[in-house]
């Protein structure tokens, strides 16, 4: 069992679905699905007093941005990033008390939030989510929305700093850069 | 400037890729070897260069004795779990080329080292992989004072490389050579180690080796997705 921790709103998570599930088949793995909360910056723009450090962090999270992009399209994605990344709070409490298969929720949660601009924090919309994909949780949705806190908690005290994140072996890595080394490692643990 | 007096611009070369290192990144440290080997499987020239980083303006800084921190500063207790991770991330990476990485005791005034490239490119270009072998692991075992220039001549005698005149280079034209370098960074995008340069496009990170290596053998089939390449 892999464990993969995902926020909808985290383009790297993402971009991480498809080379994950294809990870997955090869190796004939399943994984358990997480929810954990990314801080995603809204982009600044040029700012004349901008100290070293603010203009550090610009040019990295442009440069992020555009590599998400390019990496994107290599995939078939026409990834646009919204101009204010959006709470996604209640899909993620949501993710943590699916009782069904998560994964035809988790694709509409994804092309709801990159492709529709969907916000997932809207009752309605994660029911609409939810009623779509035949999914089931195991709690009513009006009484779910403090779950990511607990989720989150428990994913910070096992160490995950950011997402995707995946969790085998007791070893935790973050990024979908890491695939080789998981895979060399479910081949090993498997054996 | 260039040692010959031309201005270099930092995402042009005649190399077919720039690749620019610091010492004191553990992320560059682990994407040495990986991109020495890049070069030689394409049997290529990389362009390497310096960046030197100012890390207290990003990540705030920090100074540590005997492996417990005794001061820090700017540094939210998320900001040291990512740190944290980063050099457990590096590490494990590290030990599987046979690499120890020792976190740091404090943040290193790093130019000297990066100098030091530049007095290699240009001085004795077929020795630069023996002058990272001879710098690069010492000081991550934390066994090289980099701020000290005897030790950096030391590592450049053991690399095979001249050291007559690299003092004067250092204090001179090597310095104002660095200095240029780093002050064009930002306006060109580029802001962390390791960073690659192709065709004027930048890439940080050594996730990028795979598309790396396809469009410098002429893409052929898809463009791999980023990977840290494992042997």
């Amino acid at each position: 069992m892999l464990r993969v921790y995902i926020d909808f709103k985290s383009a790297p998570s993402y971009l991480a679905l498809k080379p994950t599930l294809a990870l997955a088949e090869r190796l004939a793995i399943e994984i358990d699905w997480k929810p954990f909360r990314t801080t995603e910056r809204k982009m600044t723009s040029l700012d004349p007093d901008e100290t070293v450090g603010q203009r550090h962090r610009r040019i990295r999270d442009e440069a992020q941005r555009k590599t998400a992009i390019k990496y994107a399209a290599h995939q078939g994605i026409d990834l646009r990033f919204p101009d204010h990344p959006d709470c996604t709070d209640l899909a993620l409490s949501a993710l943590s008390v699916i009782e069904t298969d998560p994964l035809p929720f988790i694709h509409a949660a994804f092309h709801a939030y990159w492709q529709d601009r969907a916000d997932l924090d809207d009752p309605a919309t994660v029911r609409r989510l939810i009623d779509t994909t035949g999914t089931r949780l195991g709690a009513d949705l009006s009484e779910i929305c403090d779950r990511i806190e607990i989720a989150q908690s428990e994913a910070e005290a096992d160490g995950i700093v950011g997402a995707p994140a995946y969790v085998i072996a007791e070893q935790i890595f973050i990024g979908r850069e890491h695939l080789p080394w998981i895979e060399e490692l479910v081949r090993t643990t498997q054996l | 400037m260039t040692e010959h007096g031309a201005p270099i611009h930092v995402l042009k070369s005649d190399a077919p890729l720039i690749v620019y290192v610091d010492i004191k990144s553990p992320y560059a440290f682990v994407a040495i070897r990986p991109t020495l080997a890049l070069e030689a499987e394409l049997g290529l020239q990389f362009d390497w260069r310096p960046l030197t980083l100012d890390i207290p303006s990003f990540l705030g800084s920090a100074e540590k004795k005997d492996g417990k921190v005794v001061s820090s500063k700017g540094r939210s207790p998320r900001t040291w779990n990512a740190i944290r991770y980063s050099y457990r991330d590096a590490r494990r990476y590290a030990e599987r080329q046979g690499l120890m990485l020792k976190g740091t005791e404090k943040i290193w005034e790093s130019s000297l080292a990066g100098i030091a490239i530049l007095w290699v490119r240009q001085t004795a270009r077929d020795r630069l992989a023996a002058f990272f072998e001879a710098v690069y692991p010492p000081f991550w075992r934390r066994e090289l004072d980099i701020e000290d220039i005897a030790v950096i001549e030391t590592c450049l005698r053991a690399a095979g490389v001249e050291t007559d005149g690299f003092a004067a280079f250092a204090s001179g034209a090597g310095r104002t050579l660095h200095d240029a370098l780093q002050a064009q960074f930002h306006a060109h995008g580029i802001f962390g180690v390791p960073t690659y340069v192709l065709d004027g496009d930048v890439f940080f990170g050594r996730e990028h080796m795979p598309f790396l290596r396809w469009a410098l053998s002429g893409r052929t089939g898809p463009p791999p997705d980023i990977a840290y390449e494992i042997v």
